[in-house]
């Protein structure tokens, strides 16, 4: 069959109708009720992002992706979907505000066998950003300190540099806005500039 | 564990001709966002070929009409248009039920939306601005709205103007198939000045985010005019896991 060429990607722009945030779109731990929650531990991250200058820049779109808290996705592509977490959404959406800070609340993803790389995935998070600016989003994953598995891990290994790799692993921090109980994790991303955060392309 | 054959792990690479340039002379906001240092080339793994199968949970869809607020509702002024197309997988294989996003200026050329509250332009009340719609099972969507208008970018020294164009904002089979783009109208004078369309580098490329006019004698209903546009996100299941 004749390959069909992907539409061409283009910026956000700075009007992205502010009602698409609804209320628990940065919550992953239900899908309909907050009632009916995801099982793990669940966990709140947190930081700010900047542009070129340590400039905070707002009204940024953040997705997060993940497997729940026994490394399944509830998708036809996983060959353990079958036992994915109903309640676990995996997905998430946060608008930055003016000082660039943006949260989510999730559960900690659990680490599974790659069935495409045959490898290891430590637990992890992929997170796209999006704005005015970026005519392609970009795209990093999150790791989780204290993992023995992250050094193996496919991607965090294809990154050359073990202290830029370093940069990819969530800091415990106090959360600025953390549910009392809930462990917080702060990661700053830094589109330009010192600090600069590594990104991927896939 | 060596890869499995049948996981559709074979995502081609970006054609960079065919997709924007990240730097956009003229467009400074692409300056200081961007990375300097180069992208980090990465393997598929099960992450990035899975996403939410269930976001029509989380976001309602079924907003097709953006041109008034309620069913029979005051339409907004402006060129009723009725946009249509195929949202399909690089194999050609339309993806079902998935969300796509849209949003586009009033047909004076003015956002809903606070960033926009400078604009000379007047706002319309019976505009809705956005919407929300699921592909069907053949990988179908469909919308009426208004056609939008022309606007020009606050302060710039060349006097750029946004052509008319509607943001498509799609999320696909999967995390690699995550697409934001803009549709454009053919054959409008302003699509050879934009900075977002030209900033894709070939021809080809560019048509791809032009739509195409419906034939008259094709549109179902008389008072709208009708354009196709099929939007191609990255990915293909032509050897589905599991089959």
């Amino acid at each position: 069959m004749a390959r069909l060429v992907p539409t061409p990607s283009a910026t956000v722009g700075p009007f992205f109708p502010p009602h698409y945030f609804g209320d628990g779109d940065n919550d992953l731990t239900f899908v309909d009720d907050k009632a009916s929650r995801a099982q793990g531990e669940r966990i709140h991250i947190f930081g700010r992002v900047y542009e070129a200058g340590r400039v905070p820049r707002w009204n940024t779109i953040l997705e997060l992706w993940q497997a729940d808290a026994n490394g399944c996705f509830a998708h036809p592509n996983d060959p353990r979907a079958g036992q994915a977490d109903p309640n676990f959404m995996g997905w998430g959406r946060r608008w930055t505000e003016d000082d660039g800070y943006y949260d989510f609340t999730t559960v900690k993803p659990g680490a599974f066998l790659d069935p495409l790389t045959g490898k290891q995935r430590a637990p992890h998070i992929n997170l796209s950003v999006m704005g005015s600016g970026l005519m392609r989003r970009l795209v990093t994953t999150l790791f989780f300190p204290d993992e023995p598995g992250n050094a193996g891990d496919p991607v965090y290994a294809a990154i050359p540099d073990p202290a830029v790799a370093s940069q990819l692993v969530l800091r415990p921090a106090p959360g600025e806005r953390a549910p009392a109980g809930v462990r917080a994790y702060r990661f700053d991303i830094v589109l330009q500039g010192e600090g600069e955060t590594p990104f991927f392309i896939d | 564990m060596s890869p499995s054959p049948s996981l559709p792990n074979h995502f081609l690479p970006y054609e960079d001709a065919g997709q924007p340039a990240a730097l956009v002379p003229g467009y400074k906001e692409t300056l200081t966002r961007n990375p300097a240092r180069p992208l980090i080339l990465r393997p598929a793994t099960l992450t990035e070929i899975t996403g939410p199968t269930r976001l029509a949970r989380k976001l309602p869809t079924g907003i097709r009409d953006l041109s008034r607020k309620s069913p029979n509702g005051p339409r907004a002024m402006g060129q009723l248009i009725l946009v249509r197309g195929r949202l399909l997988d690089e194999d050609g294989l339309p993806v079902r039920g998935s969300v796509i996003e849209l949003w586009h200026a009033n047909a004076a050329g003015r956002y809903m939306h606070p960033m926009d509250a400078q604009s000379p332009a007047p706002l319309d009340e019976n505009f809705l601005g956005s919407g929300r719609v699921l592909t069907d099972d053949q990988g179908r969507y469909e919308f009426v709205t208004i056609k939008p208008g022309a606007y020009p970018v606050p302060n710039h020294p060349q006097r750029w103007w946004r052509p008319p164009h509607i943001h498509i904002s799609v999320f696909g089979d999967g995390f690699m198939s995550r697409l934001v783009t803009q549709m454009f109208f053919p054959a409008d004078p302003l699509n050879d000045i934009d900075l977002i369309l030209n900033a894709v580098p070939s021809a080809q490329g560019r048509a791809r985010m032009i739509a195409r006019q419906t034939p008259m004698l094709e549109m179902p209903v008389l008072n709208l005019v009708g354009y196709e546009h099929d939007i191609v996100v990255r990915g293909d299941r032509q050897t589905p896991f599991g089959k």
